[in-house]
């Protein structure tokens, strides 16, 4: 019966092609306003290692401004950075499965076969970095606790910094100059970006990853700042590097594993005894604030998906309602111009469902053409975004990926909004009296 | 005629009115509150920057040879690039302004931390900064080619002279708005630092900031390894200085590495791009929305003319003119567009006060909800027109004749 | 076949009531072929669109060969009325989209019916009433008694017991619609019972019995009746078959 009622739909929209044309585009560009807001919604909101979201946290101590609230719009947010002295301090638990400490840095890196020199950004880690991260490895791997102890001269660099120092060739083994220092290359990674870039959203949630990964100590021995922000609240002499490392000024991020349930309520435990230790020495003079945040929580705290985002998808959402409620109307008066025949269909034995799923069929046909010129014309917007933000945004492709599986649910959408949007029509039509048509003529 | 006949056909054939009437009101509430956010955002964007942004551009210098002398090196390109034709001037400094990144200070009327507060962004520079961005120097005088300190090693605190916008100068001294040349302001060290010109207006690092306009200009040059340099070209000369100005550089010491070349354009463009995106996206809605509220509202009525012409036919045959049966379709559809526009009315608020707080956007200005009220009367109106005049034609005899 | 007793049914509006059919009580016998006539407004359309299913009643019961329709739910109506009414309408009611052959396809489709059965109906069909070689056309190409002979195919593609024709020759000039009474009468010859509604008394006299309808019920007076001889006798035996006009 199915193939039946696409058939009279076929029939019925050589009927009146200028209004079925209506209906198919405004259902079109409903979608593809809502895929294009979706697109860049999506992106942001991804949760990088789902799988490891209940594992991976990111501690929060408040060690900020007793006179102020480091947010003053959400004043129950800890900093999103932290101390030297802090990372440090955390890092000293043993209670995690894995910890890093890190901060961003930069420099200059030469060697390699022919590289012209050039200023990277480093990202200052320890070895867990990359086992917890699962960051993919074209040669070698990462580092362990020995090396970040000691610390060793290693390095891990990116595939495409690995490209241009050695061609591409594992370079695992040789050496390469990064601030005037000698570093032994022990891992090239594969391609890898996260994003959004969870483990760094103060500095930009789209930001490229670092071109080489050393690990953190080096940055205290070879006096190296941040490449990325800086907050400092008290007022302090800091008239050395080790004055610095020693203020209350912010810049280190941490992330820890704690796989059981136990160990979160241990670490959380041992945070607050870490504040109250510190508070007896005179520091973090704030009330306890202390969080613990998931990969998801962390964004959410950090507004990764930005409102400007939220409030658009609600928008294209709006539009894509009006687009529907305008789609309803037209349905709903192509089918009751079409009742007598309906009528006549009912006086030769159509039973009422017979009707109503004739006219679904017709929205849905609608609705699935619409789907379709909805979405190629959201990938052609996501397309023109990109080519022409393109130009001076360069995180663009991490923030507006061209996502094909944004079309699915493009179509997904488009055919339930459809099937709702003929639900009235095709019902009102079904219940019609069949005799009160048959008159009328 | 009245009103009542029509509201109670339509009281009888109420889905379709009732689905206009809903359209209506969303596409009010859209509207009125996507047009709103986009005025906002093109008032933020046409901002004036102070700085002759079209015609400038930067870019990063690090040195990394073991002994290298920095302050050789930019003594040494500053000199080839002020002398390079098509270049107006050239300045060394620690962030590039509209840029999106910058380091900004906290300074006070007092010493000791007292008086009136204000943070502040800052650039660190020489004498050249005036000139090479193009803003204004209402008041004083620029700090001179002896007054720049080039500092070999990371100190704490800026010179004692310094050039300040004038939107910085008038928070910090309240009072004495006419005779701000002068004034000497303190850090947290309450070290002292005098005002020796006033700035008129100029942006600096953070577009989203709402103390953008408070900039200050300190000359301090150091310590290195890595400075920006910010040039700023004769109009019309910027993409060919750029080219001559990377490959000199190049050709001057190959031995440090030259960023990427940006024109400061580029840098605003880029900050402004989430507001910009937001306000082409917004637009896009409400052309489409207003489209398919006029062809749902023209779709509703070519129904409602089709389905009636017997009855339009009757009316005729009784005496009706024209112009009656126009004003019978213009009204009924006068009615509904109402009745979307008050409900619509209610909707907009809702939406522009739940966007405000949910989002800490502005609060919705009443004057786009009386615009988009009238806006959209005039676009059923218009919307019905047409199919009106198709009803005014239908032949009174349309009446005796079965369809 | 057909057989009501005491149907009453009253259209409703804020003001007024109408009862369109009062105790209205009437026999039908399978194989006959009945006319209804009556004035206009008597309730004649009223009985023909309850005798089809297509409209509920307030009171009395109405048995469909020997099937009590009365608490029928309206799936079950409709599928009797696929199964085993046929409608004739003045106004043809084919679908314009439609060409002749899926018009004639519609109720068959209904059946959920094979497509090869529906074929071999179809054609059948379209034989019968001569019109084979049309099949492609659709109904604006048709004139008005080519019209009515293809709604006739549709009424009786599906092999019904019953067939309901209301004015069926309203909208035909003379010579059709004598084409078109012929059909009618050899379909009946052929065993399937017609109820014809017309206010034409020439048409009612062919017919084997007439009833008339007033004020919503069967007039004691028929005009006709007397010369008609006993039910299933033909009084008017023109033997005619229809030719196909333009074939």
């Amino acid at each position: 019966m199915f193939a039946y009622y696409l058939r009279l739909a076929l029939q019925s929209f050589r009927r009146n092609p200028g209004l079925t044309a209506l209906m198919v585009m405004a259902i079109a560009l409903g979608i593809s306003v809502c895929m294009v807001t979706l697109t860049s919604y999506r992106a942001a909101a991804r949760i990088p290692l789902p799988h490891k979201n209940e594992m991976l946290y990111a501690p929060n101590v408040d060690s900020w401004d007793p006179a102020q609230a480091y947010d003053k719009d959400n004043a129950t947010y800890a900093p999103d950075l932290q101390t030297y002295r802090d990372a440090r301090g955390l890092y000293a638990s043993t209670i995690p499965d894995r910890k890093i400490i890190m901060y961003k840095a930069g420099g200059v890196l030469s060697g390699g076969n022919n590289m012209a020199p050039e200023y990277v950004a480093a990202r200052m880690t320890t070895g867990d970095f990359f086992p917890m991260f699962e960051t993919p490895f074209l040669y070698g791997g990462g580092w362990n606790a020995k090396a970040d102890e000691g610390p060793e001269p290693v390095i891990v660099l990116s595939k495409e910094t690995n490209e241009k120092a050695f061609g591409g060739a594992n370079s695992v083994g040789k050496t390469v100059t990064w601030h005037d220092r000698e570093f032994r290359v022990v891992g090239v990674l594969n391609d890898w970006e996260p994003a959004p870039k969870f483990y760094d959203v103060s500095n930009g949630s789209f930001d490229d990853p670092e071109k080489v990964y050393v690990p953190v100590t080096w940055g205290q021995i070879m006096e190296l700042g941040s490449d990325g922000n800086t907050n400092c609240w008290k007022t302090e002499d800091i008239n050395s590097y080790q004055d610095f490392l020693n203020s209350e000024c912010i810049w280190w991020e941490s992330w820890v594993e704690l796989r059981t349930p136990a160990k979160v309520a241990a670490y959380r435990k041992f945070l607050d005894d870490y504040v109250i230790e510190q508070k007896s020495k005179g520091r973090f003079q704030r009330p306890l604030n202390n969080h613990l945040y998931t990969i998801e929580g962390w964004m959410q705290r950090n507004n990764v998906v930005g409102t400007d985002n939220k409030a658009m998808l609600i928008m294209a959402f709006a539009f894509l309602a009006v687009c529907l409620v305008n789609t309803v109307g037209l349905l709903l008066a192509k089918f009751l111009n079409a009742a007598p025949v309906a009528g006549v269909r009912r006086a030769l034995g159509a039973s009422r469902r017979d009707i109503f799923w004739q006219h679904l069929t017709e929205s849905g046909v609608i609705a699935v053409a619409g789907g379709i010129i909805g979405g190629v014309l959201g990938i052609g917007g996501v397309w023109a975004l990109r080519a022409w933000y393109g130009r001076f945004v360069q995180d663009l492709e991490r923030a507006l990926p061209v996502d094909y599986s944004t079309l699915g649910i493009a179509v997904a959408i488009s055919l339930a909004a459809g099937i709702i949007a003929g639900l009235y029509p095709a019902w009102r039509i079904g219940r019609a009296a069949p005799a009160s048509y048959l008159k009328v003529q | 005629m009245g009103l009542r006949p029509i509201l109670s056909s339509l009281m009888r054939n109420g889905a379709g009115a009732l689905l206009v009437a809903i359209q209506i009101a969303l596409t009010l509430a859209i509207v009125v509150n996507a047009v709103f956010v986009t005025s906002e955002r093109i008032t933020k964007m046409g901002r004036p920057s102070g700085i002759d942004d079209q015609n400038m551009f930067a870019l990063p210098v690090t040195g990394f040879e073991k002994n290298f002398d920095f302050f050789a090196m930019v003594r040494a390109d500053m000199a080839m690039l002020r002398d390079m034709p098509g270049v107006v001037d050239a300045m060394p400094s620690n962030h590039i302004p509209l840029s999106g990144g910058g380091s900004s200070t906290q300074f006070y009327s007092l010493p000791d931390k007292k008086g009136e507060k204000s943070p502040v962004a800052y650039y660190v520079t020489d004498e050249h900064a005036v000139n090479t961005l193009g803003v204004k120097l209402a008041d004083g005088k620029n700090f001179g080619a002896t007054d720049v300190e080039y500092r070999p090693k990371d100190v704490q605190g800026f010179p004692g002279t310094a050039v300040v916008t004038r939107a910085f100068a008038e928070v910090m001294f309240p009072k004495d708005k006419d005779n701000l040349v002068g004034k000497t302001m303190y850090d947290d060290q309450s070290k002292p630092i005098v005002i020796a010109g006033i700035i008129e207006q100029m942006h600096g690092a953070w577009v989203g900031w709402d103390k953008l306009d408070r900039v200050m200009l300190s000359p301090v040059v150091g310590p290195g390894p890595g400075i920006r340099y910010i040039v700023r070209t004769e109009p019309g000369k910027l993409d060919a200085v750029m080219a001559e100005v990377e490959a000199a550089l190049r050709k001057r010491d190959p031995n440090r590495v030259v960023g990427k070349l940006r024109t400061v354009k580029n840098y605003k463009q880029s900050s402004y791009a989430s507001d910009s995106l937001t306000a082409v996206t917004l637009s896009v809605v409400t052309g489409l929305v207003l489209v398919f509220s006029a062809l749902g509202i023209f779709g509703l009525a070519t129904f409602n003319v089709n389905t009636r012409t017997r009855q339009i036919g009757t009316r005729r045959a009784v005496g009706a003119r024209r112009r009656d049966i126009v004003s019978y379709f213009m009204a009924e559809n006068w009615l509904i567009t109402t009745l979307g526009v008050v409900v619509g009315c209610g909707l907009a608020l809702a939406v522009g006060f739940w966007l405000s707080n949910q989002f800490a956007l502005p609060r919705l200005n009443l004057y786009f909800l009386v615009g988009g009220v009238a806006g959209l009367w005039a676009l059923g109106q218009l919307a019905a027109w047409q199919p009106a005049l198709r009803a005014a034609k239908v032949s009174p005899a349309m009446a005796t004749r079965s369809v | 076949m057909l057989s009501m007793k005491n149907v009453s049914k009253v259209f409703r509006t804020d003001l007024i009531e109408t009862h369109a059919l009062r105790d209205f009580s009437l026999e039908v016998k399978a194989g006959e072929f009945l006319a209804v006539t009556g004035p206009s407004g008597s309730g004649k359309t009223t009985f023909l669109n309850i005798a089809g299913l297509l409209e509920p009643y307030e009171t009395g019961s109405y048995k469909l060969d020997d099937v009590e329709v009365t608490d029928l739910s309206d799936d079950a109506r409709s599928a009797l009325r696929n199964q085993k009414i046929g409608f004739i309408f003045q106004s043809f009611n084919l679908m314009p989209d439609l060409n002749v052959y899926d018009n004639v396809d519609v109720p068959l489709r209904y059946r959920r019916m094979k497509s090869a059965e529906r074929d071999k109906r179809i054609t059948n069909a379209l034989e019968i009433v001569g019109l084979a070689a049309r099949m492609k056309h659709v109904p604006a190409q048709l004139s008005g008694g080519q019209q009515q002979r293809v709604a006739i195919a549709r009424a009786i593609a599906g092999d019904p017991k019953l067939v309901l024709a209301d004015e069926p020759t309203g909208n035909l000039d003379s010579l059709m619609a004598r084409q078109v009474m012929d059909l009618l009468e050899r379909i009946n010859e052929m065993g399937t019972t017609i109820i014809m509604v017309t206010h034409d008394p020439e048409l009612a006299r062919r017919a084997h019995r007439n009833v008339q309808v007033v004020d919503g019920q069967i007039s004691d007076f028929k005009p006709y009746e007397a010369h008609l001889a006993a039910p299933g006798a033909t009084p008017v035996a023109t033997g005619r078959v229809a030719t196909p006009a333009g074939a």
